[in-house]
């Protein structure tokens, strides 16, 4: 599937990317491989979506300005209506499980596990 | 305090409609131990009185009637050629707004344990003057409420999930949650969800509640991360968890239970309602966007208000019905009917939420949407408002102060802004209603319509 096939998903989210959500996406193609030939673009989209959504917001970190909060949590939003409209169950738990994890972390204010091999991780979920 | 419309179908010109059983059913309906039922009718030709309902002697008074205010008898009212506006259907009637002024136009019945103080002759009557016609009634009851068990269970199942559910998150997350949660909120969206629930064939309360429970936890994941976007100190009495633990903590608590709500809803395991709840969060958040956006035009236009208000509140309203429409196995046609009443009340609702705004008994600061460009209905009314408009735009185009909104909160309270809303939103509501008339609902749409109305007339 290519870039222009993915427009829909990426509406008011262009800005975005050039701006490291196409190097997220190439990155989780890798890890979609075992799925349908149709949902692999998807799959990694929502991966790429929820890693830089996380990370716009400040998710851990310093907190974002509202503006850049909002455009993050479409990013999660979309992310999740992506998993939830081609992935399979245990996928879009795991997903949900690693954002928990996340947020818990930084809620917390301890280290947060990476969240690049958190997602590929969940990715390859089966149960 | 409960309120209803209580409606009814009139097949004479002159007609006493007995609704004492009606009355009795809602005292039972809404768990009314010890008050008053008030009665109000919404007709300048309708009136109430409390008489003994006997055949002959109704016609006695409708004899009566006839006799003090004959029909036809030369009403200045009746000769249009005098009246200005008069409507194309304008029916000949002064005689029956003359009888009306015989009767009352409010009634207020007393309520101990449980019944209505009824004398044992007494009935309650809606007397139509000028039928047959559709009418209604606006009745609230106040007092001490025992909720019946019928209605108050769901209702529990909802808080017990929500407890269970915030009693095994890392405390972190779980307090600011608990302290939101806890503080209230009408519960509308999962009501939504466990009353769709019961439609269909597969009528599964506990994963009804499960479901509600869920949405509710999202519904308040998107309220943490709006009130910091706002700069919202206070929300339902208590500090926001922005105001009391800072926008890091509170994007944290807001990320976890949006992903934790999604997980519980996936976990359900059906694929319909964890995609209809996913899009429904979708257009939240893509129009969070658009409301912050349009902010720099405040007060905005019409057009643009209703794109937001359906992305931001009305859909997750509509997907709360169609999602436990969906749970319940409901026939397509059904979970469609169900989507758009749950669209079109989510609208109203919150052009009620911007009514509120300007109510001193709502229990909130008045003006807070104002001094917060908070994209509000009546506010675009009173800008577009000919006599009030030009000073509406100039008091919102500098700087809010206290004075600056108290000004605008009296232009637009002075204006029709108000009651034009109210007008809108009863018929986004009427609509809603038209929606689900000719589905099959298993008995629901009595108490489906009722939420409707009671959503849009409130005051806080």
């Amino acid at each position: 599937m290519s870039v222009q096939q993915l427009d829909r998903e990426l509406d008011r989210l262009q800005g975005l990317w050039s701006d490291g959500l196409s190097d997220a996406y190439r990155v989780y193609l890798d890890s979609v491989r075992h799925f349908d030939a149709d949902v692999q673009p998807k799959l990694a989209l929502a991966a790429a979506l929820i890693e830089v959504g996380t990370r716009l917001q400040g998710l851990g970190g310093r907190a974002a300005p509202p503006t850049t909060l909002l455009m993050g949590d479409l990013c999660l939003a979309r992310g999740s209506r992506l998993l939830a409209d081609n992935a399979p169950l245990a996928v879009q738990v795991a997903f949900a499980r690693a954002i928990e994890s996340i947020s818990s972390a930084a809620a917390s204010e301890t280290p947060a596990p990476p969240t690049r091999p958190l997602l590929q991780q969940s990715l390859g979920a089966t149960r | 305090m409960s309120a209803a419309r209580l409606e009814f179908a009139t097949s004479r010109s002159t007609e006493f409609v007995d609704l004492t059983e009606r009355i009795r059913d809602e005292v039972g309906r809404a768990g009314l131990r010890n008050g008053r039922v008030h009665l109000q009718s919404l007709h300048t030709t309708v009136g109430l009185a409390v008489n003994e309902n006997e055949p002959l002697l109704l016609r006695d008074f409708q004899e009566m009637l006839e006799r003090i205010a004959p029909t036809g008898a030369g009403y200045e009212h009746d000769d249009f050629t005098r009246r200005i506006d008069v409507a194309l259907d304008e029916p000949v009637n002064g005689h029956a707004h003359c009888r009306q002024l015989l009767l009352s136009a409010f009634l207020t019945l007393l309520v101990e344990d449980g019944e209505l103080v009824m004398g044992r002759w007494q009935s309650v009557f809606a007397v139509e003057l000028d039928g047959p016609r559709r009418r209604q009634l606006a009745m609230q009851l106040d007092g001490d409420f025992v909720r019946p068990q019928r209605v108050d269970l769901p209702e529990a199942l909802v808080e017990v999930e929500l407890a269970r559910q915030l009693m095994v998150d890392p405390e972190p997350v779980a307090a600011p949650m608990r302290r939101l949660v806890e503080a209230g909120g009408k519960r509308l969206r999962p009501r939504l969800v466990q009353l769709t629930a019961g439609i269909g064939p597969r009528n599964d309360p506990l994963r009804a509640a499960e479901l509600a429970a869920a949405v509710e936890l999202l519904h308040n994941a998107t309220l943490i991360h709006d009130d910091y976007v706002d700069e919202s100190t206070h929300r339902r009495g208590r500090p926001t968890v922005a105001a009391a633990e800072g926008p890091e903590r509170a994007i944290a608590v807001g990320d976890y239970y949006f992903a934790k709500a999604t997980r519980l809803i996936a976990e359900i395991g059906n694929p319909a309602v964890t995609s209809a709840v996913a899009e429904a969060l979708e257009a939240i958040c893509a129009s969070q966007i658009d409301d912050v956006a349009l902010r720099g035009a405040y007060p905005g236009d019409r057009e643009s208000y209703m794109g937001v208000v359906r992305g931001k509140t009305a859909s997750l309203f509509a997907a709360a019905c169609a999602s436990g429409a969906l749970l319940s196995e409901a026939p397509p046609e059904v979970v469609g009917a169900l989507r758009r009443y749950g669209d079109l009340l989510g609208t109203a609702f919150q052009m009620a939420d911007d009514m509120v705004d300007f109510s001193s008994s709502s229990g909130k600061p008045v003006g807070l949407d104002i001094r917060q460009r908070v994209l509000s209905l009546p506010l675009i009314y009173a800008a577009d408002d000919r006599v009030v408009g030009p000073e509406v735009r100039k008091l919102l185009a500098g700087t809010l102060g206290d004075a600056e909104v108290g000004r605008v909160t009296e232009l637009v309270t002075t204006s029709d802004a108000l009651p034009r809303v109210r007008r809108e939103a009863q018929a986004l509501v009427e609509d809603a209603v038209r929606q689900i008339e000719n589905v099959e609902l298993d008995g629901l749409r009595p108490v489906l319509a009722g939420l409707a109305r009671a959503a849009v007339d409130r005051n806080s």
